[in-house]
């Protein structure tokens, strides 16, 4: 607000929508994981999938942490829709490598989510890295 | 342990009962019944190791709970043809599940009484309801089962954040010389880590941790079980897992990150 630079979105999408900026510190982390939480209670998803969340946020906020540039900012934005919450996060890093696939994190993720992507750019000499991570409402019938 | 032993007398007519129950096949009604004959008639048994472990700190009914639970763990293991009795299975079952509550839920902050009484039926009402559901209930379930406003119950769940992270490697003092049961059940080969394709530099970090982790660990995501299917498992609240597979995977990052960066 009020930063003609800023790269928050648009107000009008904002609805469903949550978007934190802090420092790519893990002294942050309890922060993104507590508001991960809220967003999935009050979205009434069972305490499996609040929790399975909750993990996942912790576990790409580590990994992007230690990646970032020291004393850049991490973004992290959680959409909100009826059967699925979304979490991008993206942090500044010198170097292009991405979370390897093969690695343990990466199981962790996949098997705390329904979804995982990642993504790079780059962007003046730095490169952009996003994680995107999906969970869906569980099914109760 | 000679407290318990002055009752074994009392216990004795309850033997030829475990035979019974092992010899009914899984699907036989009378199953429950004899199993809840068996629980409620050993009572007194898990709440007078509830009442040694007294005046230190934790609430008395807490303790009996605790206990009970152990008991009733200990009478769905126990296994007649073994040879030992019941006694000298369940007494350190039971102890042993009384000292992980004192490990692993001491609350590292003074907590309201009221929060930690909101944490514990929150806890309890999710078991309750995973149980009758067949599925982790959502809040507005556990809020509509304990007659509580959703807010109520994001504060139980919150409140679990707020719990002592110690390491189960470390003893405390008091009745530590019993044997842990866990350790022989589990016992230094997972079976859910059988056939599970190490990423190298994983192994040896996984094989550093404490059992009950290393097999929630894999339940969790090498067998792909739910959190509440292993608190059901194990025998332990589904917020006790969450926590400790949050620990779990934190240990295991910094482990990962320092062999990276030496």
């Amino acid at each position: 607000m009020g930063d003609p630079e800023s790269t928050l979105t648009e107000e009008a999408e904002l609805v469903d929508q949550v978007e934190l900026r802090l420092g790519a510190q893990l002294e942050h982390l309890s922060v993104v994981r507590a508001v991960a939480a809220h967003i999935a209670m009050g979205a009434d998803f069972d305490i499996d999938a609040i929790a399975d969340l909750k993990l996942a946020v912790d576990e790409v906020c580590t990994d992007l942490i230690v990646r970032a540039v020291p004393g850049s900012a991490m973004d992290c934005v959680f959409r909100l829709s009826p059967d699925r919450i979304e979490a991008c996060v993206r942090v500044t890093s010198h170097n292009d490598d991405l979370p390897k696939r093969d690695s343990f994190g990466w199981t962790v993720l996949t098997t705390l989510t329904d979804s995982v992507s990642t993504r790079l750019e780059s962007v003046d000499g730095h490169y952009v890295i996003q994680v995107d991570i999906a969970k869906n409402r569980t099914a109760t019938t | 342990m000679t407290g318990a032993k002055e009752h074994t007398g009392d216990y004795a007519h309850l033997a030829p009962l475990f035979g019974e129950l092992a010899a009914l096949p899984e699907s036989d009604p009378k199953r429950a019944e004899l199993r809840e004959t068996l629980v409620t008639e050993h009572l007194p048994l898990a709440q007078h190791i509830a009442a040694r472990f007294g005046n230190r700190g934790e609430p008395r009914d807490d303790l009996t709970q605790v206990a009970t639970v152990g008991l009733i763990n200990a009478v769905d293991r126990f296994d007649p043809e073994r040879g030992s009795d019941f006694l000298s299975f369940a007494v350190p079952t039971i102890m042993g599940e009384v000292r992980r509550h004192f490990r692993d839920t001491s609350w590292s902050v003074r907590v309201p009484r009221r929060l930690k009484e909101l944490h514990l039926s929150v806890s309890a009402a999710s078991a309750e309801l995973s149980q009758r559901l067949g599925r982790a209930p959502k809040p507005s379930e556990i809020a509509e089962h304990l007659g509580m406003t959703k807010e109520q119950v994001y504060e139980g769940l919150e409140a679990s954040a707020a719990y002592h992270s110690v390491s189960l490697d470390e003893v405390r003092g008091g009745a530590d010389d019993e044997v842990t049961p866990l350790r022989d059940r589990i016992g230094e080969e997972d079976p859910a880590l059988e056939g599970v394709e190490y990423h190298e530099s994983l192994e040896p970090l996984v094989r550093e941790l404490p059992e009950r982790e290393r097999h929630i660990l894999a339940l969790r995501f090498f067998r792909n079980m739910t959190q509440t299917q292993i608190a059901e498992r194990i025998g332990i609240s589904q917020m006790h897992v969450s926590r400790l597979l949050s620990r779990t995977l934190e240990r295991l990052r910094r482990r990962l990150q320092d062999e990276q960066n030496p």
